[in-house]
């Protein structure tokens, strides 16, 4: 009998518990995420606080700012704040209360807000001719500026630079951010940050963004070669395979050394590579989807963005011009 | 009167719920650490969450060829038929995840930790790039 009335109580209760504390949730945000780059204004950021940096961009339209913060600009500022797993309503609120720190003259930050909602509240406020011929409506001149950013913020997103790369704040992320993980896994939340063990490992351009090989050369770890036996020694064979390849790309050489020091000769004799030369065609093509180097190259270690790893012997180019020469 | 506020409850509930749901399911690209394997041969069907191997973890342990030669793993994500009764056998995973080497199977969430229907993947690879351009639907 009770029991409805409890719970309206209780959901009503949250309901107005979570609109009280908007703003606590909004400088909590700030605090732990966007302080990074808006207190001291990185990358050219709006400060905190800082009514010049932020009124062309609130005269813009709080909507076009909450597009900002919740996807990213090229300008740099990273999809909400590179924590992705933030809720959009705790991103808006960061905004709202980043905006309303910086004390705008009272009415600007004001008659935007309602922007979204209502357009036609905005007409009543504004009480400009312009304001019916824009959506943005300009008020004063310094927001014709911002309105050409609102507008091409969009187009801009699809030409943003590197759009296809992963930012540095995406990398590495902790499990429970990853994107993989689910974050309402208890476990998802015992596992190690990758991070937190990449410290002291030498740095690398791709894939994990440690150079694992060099890892091993310089002792900064020591991963075991068999499974019971910390002593085990691996039965490396220093010896490299030279592959000569079409054009003027560097020839490959392959090195046994750094491949025996993690592998057995069983993981690619002769299932992958043939032990006998010429007796394997080997392309960029099959490598890129996932056949012979592509088996471990572009899955577990350095991709194929690493031309120069392998490409690594400089051709004779004496030799090759000289077919070039006698042909003139 | 009592049944407005119980329809008003129900709402509220359900909004309070969307809320929640919107918090916790985060529909966004995948993007877990270069390498780790997500399998999913049977987690899904059985209820589980699907498992993620972080290939980093291991490789700072042990050497490839400890999983890849000794124990028989194939260089292919979800194509070793690992199930919890080989696990528990010694067999795959369970050659070290035994309470000795390293910890044991009772900490199910530990490796059943990727999101529900994830697919079966080695994350971040070259092949998958290749198939799922950025901004295609990931099903």
């Amino acid at each position: 009998m009770n029991i409805p009335k409890t719970i309206a109580l209780l959901a009503s209760l949250l309901a107005i518990s979570t609109q009280i504390h908007a703003d606590a949730v909004g400088k909590d945000v700030y605090s732990k995420v966007c302080v990074t780059c808006h207190a001291t204004g990185l990358a050219g950021s709006p400060r905190f606080g800082q009514a010049a940096d932020w009124a062309p961009r609130v005269a813009g339209g709080m909507a076009g700012l909450y597009q900002s913060a919740l996807n990213g600009t090229p300008k740099g500022m990273p999809a909400k704040g590179g924590h992705i797993t933030l809720a959009d309503a705790d991103v808006k609120a960061a905004v709202d209360y980043m905006v309303a720190a910086a004390k705008l003259p009272k009415s600007e930050p004001e008659a935007r807000k309602e922007e979204p909602k209502k357009a036609e509240a905005k007409k009543e406020e504004v009480k400009k001719p312009e304001a019916k011929v824009a959506v943005i409506a300009p008020v004063v001149p310094p927001s014709e500026a911002a309105t050409a950013l609102a507008t091409t913020a969009s187009a801009a997103d699809a030409n943003s630079f590197n759009r296809l790369l992963k930012p540095a704040n995406k990398r590495n992320l902790p499990p429970p951010e990853d994107g993989i993980h689910d974050p309402a896994n208890d476990g998802t939340h015992a596992l190690q940050p990758p991070l937190t063990a990449f410290g002291s490992l030498p740095k690398s351009l791709a894939g994990n963004r440690v150079n694992w090989v060099e890892a091993i050369a310089q002792k900064k770890i020591n991963p075991r070669y068999d499974r019971n036996d910390p002593k085990a020694e691996p039965i490396v064979m220093d010896l490299n395979i030279v592959r000569e390849v079409k054009g003027s790309m560097p020839d490959v050489v392959y090195p046994h050394k750094q491949h025996t020091e993690w592998l057995d000769c069983s993981n690619c004799h002769p299932a992958i590579f043939i032990p006998q030369k010429g007796a394997n065609q080997i392309s960029m093509a099959a490598i890129l989807l996932g056949e012979k180097c592509g088996v471990c190259h572009g899955k577990v270690a350095f991709p194929v963005s690493e031309c120069r790893n392998c490409h690594s012997k400089k051709k004779d180019m004496a030799k090759v011009a000289i077919p070039a020469e006698a042909g003139k | 009167m009592k049944k407005l506020s119980k329809l008003r409850a129900g709402f509220l509930a359900g909004l309070i719920m969307t809320i929640f749901a919107a918090f916790f399911v985060d529909i966004n690209d995948a993007r877990a650490e270069y390498g780790d394997v997500v399998i999913n041969n049977y987690s899904d069907g059985a209820g589980m969450r699907p498992v993620v191997f972080p290939h980093w973890f291991h490789r700072m342990r042990f050497r490839c060829k400890v999983c890849h030669a000794d124990l028989g793993f194939k260089f292919k994500a979800g194509g070793n038929e690992i199930n919890m009764v080989k696990i528990i056998d010694g067999q795959f995973c369970g050659a070290c995840h035994n309470g000795e080497i390293a910890w044991s199977v009772e900490n199910c969430n530990l490796c059943h930790s990727a999101k529900p229907n994830t697919p079966t993947q080695v994350h971040e690879s070259t092949v998958q790039k290749l198939a799922q351009p950025t901004g295609a639907s990931k099903k």
